[in-house]
């Protein structure tokens, strides 16, 4: 597929490093810099010009792609570079990201003329909101509508007898859910019946969102469900944090340095408590009992920042911590420093426009460890080999089938049940694998 | 090469406001206001009365109007934000001229004294409705229904009336409205000023008439003999406004038990939010009410207020059953909207009754409605003010907008709020204490609670104090200087002090 790309920084070159082997890409920006740096690492096609001019889009070929992605951290270079492309490439579709969720809501209203609009603040959100639901989780993604949900856990020690230091044939595992890899470092398990789970390993499930929390409260005994979070930072990301675990109920404290932000939080969630503080007071966590929270989110501008608070909260006593990662280096730093989970926004935002990039019957993927792994929703073909097979003696190289869908609603699969034509497989590999699983299927 | 400028700076200028565009908008005002004097001239007639006192007070009225106007004609006429507050002091002193000038010419013995007509004047259009009036069967129809009419003319305002008709204040007119409609801010029923005060004034008129029927099918009926049109539209123009003059010496008591239902139904819309009312009523959209805050607050405490005193004078057996309910909710309403008429002498309840009504004196009616005194929003706000006061000593860190029906309210706002209530407060205290100088040293029998009552009363455009001044007495025994203190209370009340009180600063005149 041609790939026309705007945007060459850290969203783009995500995407890039992401898309490039598969497809054929354009990247054009208008910093010649960023554009070496690509050419130099990938083979792609560069363009310098502005994403916000049709003469240099249309001088450019994008009137020759099929996905058009503007992803440039400008919300308006995004927008104009979007509507062009709509002209001048009929058919492709068009991805767009923003910083503002309102432009969001207006593409769900269809008040937008593109075909997808990725917003990172909302992205971050919905995946802090994720790992909160699960606080055993690493890393968790949904499929099909929230009915499957996919979990990276590291096991640790107190982890509950029933699934580990067993084979697995004789563990207790949570209905609805599989184990598609066991992650020990540096190699890597599609598990069967005698394989262990160890302290230490690194585990991703496949299963319905109860399993999930089953898996957690197994994996995390003295974990409960939160109820109290307070989130460090109320600026566009915060404030995007902070909207949707309100609306699941959960209860809020927000703390901002900016007594201007501070207010406008102040004045958008009334039913949030929120503090004007650097959130690095000690005299101040103390009197307002913050390390009394079940988790802390770390949502502030600067990465040593929310390094440092995080580990400050935890001195104070909070339990979990999350922790935005705006440079893709800090992931690795925070983890380092204690930080129980650290998301990066562009490499949320990166990777849910990948997903457009896929074949028409690949819906979703995720990637984890970095991008060594992948999750496909692949829709069954007609002509694919496994059509009427059951899944126990489906081969076992290289891939793992997590979950079905059929006719929108998801089946966890046991052995002796049979794929279908039109069945929807949420499948597990490693990221190499992808095209040949994607043929077969 | 710099060039000599010196010849370009002009006088040193001393004054900050704009003299000459404020008294010819005063001008301006003051000459259609003479017009007012048309309705009492027609029911002169109506009822062969001599029309010349009204003629005159109105002739006069239009050509010192006009004088004005002409004197100051041909200057840059731009009135800002600075004059406004000029403007609307100055016309409101005027107006209470106006409104004296056919006491002073027909008044007799109890109205002919330049103070006693001015107070009059004043009590008249504040909407105050304190009397120095002592014989009520003395005065003639036509001035009873002069008196009714300026409560009417002043209740919805004569500026806002002025912004709905007068051409020459489609510009600047906002801050005006600001001035002298009731409450912290002017909501907008329409994109243009002039709108929202014709829509308010359309209300108005609209309401009154409602009354005016319903009062007088009581009468039609049977129900109530004494209530001919002539009362039920003296006392329409009179409850609107939340005025309180009446045509009886003894006021609504001498009307049917019917009739004080229906006034209490309109006292209680009369100190409602016209705006408000417009969103229910006129638009039809009746959750407004259950929506607003302040009407939800205005309503509970009318309801618990109406509890206490009918409790009251059902227990020291004052009057009982249908009749000590009546009692209890007709006088809450009547205070508390500041309308200040009476269905039994409250001067002689018993103290806790008097205390409940004293306190009631300072809760007034709500935002944007014709009710005087501090209103119902301001508690509303000072008391999520003083909650959060609390919330950031215990967590000095924490942020928390006041909100007024979910939307935050501007700290500025509050600030404003704040010092209002302070101002109103001390302005009150140092009224009593003038009044209560006064009285003892020229021998008036005015007690401690009577003075500070009959500040308040005044200062809230309630009317009627306690003691002498009490509903069923008159304001005539007081001194001179006590009266002239009353005129500046009922005054400043009328504009919610602080475009008073800014005449008072020396930055508001100098630069």
């Amino acid at each position: 597929m041609k790939v026309f790309l705007i945007g060459a920084g850290q969203v783009g070159s995500t995407v890039v490093e992401a898309l490039h082997h598969d497809h054929e890409l354009t990247v054009m920006d208008n910093e010649p810099s960023r554009l070496t740096a690509i050419a130099e690492r990938y083979d792609v096609a560069t363009f310098e010009g502005d994403g916000t001019s049709r003469r240099d889009l249309s001088r450019a070929g994008v009137g020759d792609a099929s996905l058009v992605i503007a992803c440039t951290s400008r919300d308006e270079v995004n927008l104009v570079a979007g509507m062009f492309a709509r002209r001048e490439a009929q058919g492709a579709t068009t991805v767009i990201r923003t910083s503002n969720v309102e432009y969001v809501e207006l593409w769900r209203g269809g008040q937008l003329d593109v075909d997808f609009v990725v917003s990172s603040e909302l992205e971050t959100a919905h995946a802090i909101s994720r790992i909160i639901g699960v606080p055993a989780a690493r890393q968790t993604d949904v499929f099909a509508d929230g009915q499957v949900q996919i979990v990276e856990f590291d096991v640790e020690e107190g982890a509950s007898q029933d699934v580990t230091g067993v084979p697995l044939r004789d563990a207790r595992i949570p209905g609805d859910s599989k184990i598609a890899a066991i992650i020990r470092t540096p190699e890597t398990t599609l598990p069967g019946g005698d394989d262990v789970i160890n302290a230490g390993d690194r585990i991703v499930v496949i299963g319905s969102p109860q399993a999930a929390k089953a898996w957690s409260s197994l994996l995390w005994p003295e974990s409960g469900i939160v109820r109290d979070v307070v989130v460090f930072g109320a600026g566009r990301v915060g404030s995007a944090i902070a909207r949707v675990l309100l609306d699941q109920g959960i209860g809020v404290r927000m703390i901002e340095a900016s007594s201007e932000q501070a207010r406008r939080a102040a004045e958008a969630f009334p039913k949030a408590r929120v503090f004007n503080s650097t959130g690095i007071d000690p005299d101040f966590l103390e009197r307002e009992r913050i390390g009394q929270a079940q988790a802390g989110i770390f949502a502030m501008r600067d990465d040593a920042k929310n390094q440092y608070a995080a580990s400050l909260a935890k001195v104070h006593g909070i339990p979990f911590t999350i922790a935005i990662a705006h440079e893709a280096v800090s992931v690795a730093a925070f983890e380092q420093a204690g930080i129980d989970v650290s998301v990066n926004p562009r490499g949320v935002t990166a990777e849910e426009i990948v997903r457009f990039a896929h074949d028409p019957r690949t819906k979703q993927v995720a990637m984890l460890e970095g991008n060594r792994y992948e999750v496909l929703d692949v829709t069954t073909r007609d002509s694919s080999r496994y059509i009427g097979t059951q899944f126990r003696d489906m081969p076992v190289h290289g891939a793992l089938i997590g979950a079905i869908v059929r006719n929108g609603t998801a089946i966890f699969p046991h052995g002796d049940d049979v794929l279908q034509v039109g069945d929807r497989v949420i499948v597990f590999t490693e990221a190499a694998n992808v095209p040949w699983v994607v043929e077969a299927l | 090469m710099t060039q000599a400028v010196g010849h370009r700076i002009g006088p040193r200028r001393r004054l900050a406001i704009d003299v000459f565009a404020t008294v010819n908008l005063v001008g301006t005002l003051v000459k259609y206001l003479g017009l007012g004097a048309l309705f009492p001239v027609a029911v002169a007639l109506w009822y062969g009365e001599p029309i010349w006192p009204f003629v005159a007070a109105g002739a006069i009225t239009c050509g010192f109007g006009f004088a004005l106007e002409r004197a100051t004609a041909g200057g840059a006429a731009r009135v800002g934000v600075r004059e406004g507050f000029l403007v609307v002091s100055a016309t409101w002193l005027l107006a209470a001229g106006f409104a004296s000038l056919p006491y002073l010419f027909a008044g007799g013995n109890q109205l002919g004294h330049p103070v006693d007509a001015y107070f009059e004047g004043m009590s008249g259009f504040t909407t105050t409705g304190a009397s120095v009036v002592t014989d009520y069967d003395a005065l003639s129809r036509s001035i009873d229904l002069w008196r009714a009419f300026t409560q009417w003319l002043g209740g919805m305002g004569i500026i806002v009336l002025a912004i709905a008709v007068l051409p020459r204040l489609r510009v600047g007119g906002r801050q005006l409205m600001e001035s002298e409609l009731p409450g912290p801010e002017v909501a907008q029923l329409a994109e243009r000023i002039r709108s929202t005060a014709r829509l308010l004034w359309m209300l108005y008129v609209g309401l009154t008439a409602l009354e005016t029927l319903s009062l007088a099918s009581l009468g039609w009926l049977g129900v109530d003999d004494k209530m001919t049109p002539f009362e039920a539209l003296s006392h329409a123009f009179t409850t609107m406004p939340t005025g309180g003059f009446s045509t009886q010496a003894n006021s609504i008591e001498a009307f049917s038990a019917a009739a004080q239902w229906i006034i209490v139904v309109f006292m209680i819309l009369a100190g409602a939010n016209f705006a408000l009312m417009y969103r229910g009523f006129v638009r039809r959209r009746p959750k407004v009410f259950l929506r607003d805050e302040e009407f939800r607050l205005y309503l509970a405490l009318a309801f618990v207020a109406s509890l206490v005193l009918t409790a009251q004078v059902w227990g020291y057996g004052i009057a009982e059953g249908e009749a000590a309910v009546r009692s209890g909710v007709f006088q809450t309403v009547s205070i508390m909207t500041t309308t200040g008429y009476a269905s039994a002498d409250f001067a002689v309840w018993p103290a806790l009754a008097l205390l409940s009504l004293f306190a009631l004196m300072f809760v007034g009616g709500s935002a944007g409605s014709t009710g005087g005194s501090i209103k119902v929003v301001r508690h509303l706000l000072l008391g999520k003010v003083l909650r959060r006061e609390l919330d950031q000593t215990v967590s000095p860190e924490v942020v928390m907008p006041v909100r007024l029906n979910g939307a935050p309210v501007d700290e500025r706002t509050l600030r404003a709020i704040a010092s209002f209530t302070l101002l109103y407060v001390g302005i009150w205290a140092v009224g009593a204490a003038v009044l209560a100088i006064d009285s003892a040293l020229s021998g008036v029998d005015l007690g401690t609670l009577d003075a500070l009552g009959t500040s308040a009363t005044a200062l809230g455009n309630v009317g009627p104090g306690f003691g002498i001044t009490g509903p069923m007495g008159s304001f005539a025994p007081l001194g001179d200087v006590s009266k002239i203190t009353l005129i500046g209370l009922m005054w400043a009340g009328r504009l919610e002090i602080v475009p008073v009180v800014v005449l008072l600063t020396r930055h508001y005149w100098r630069l």
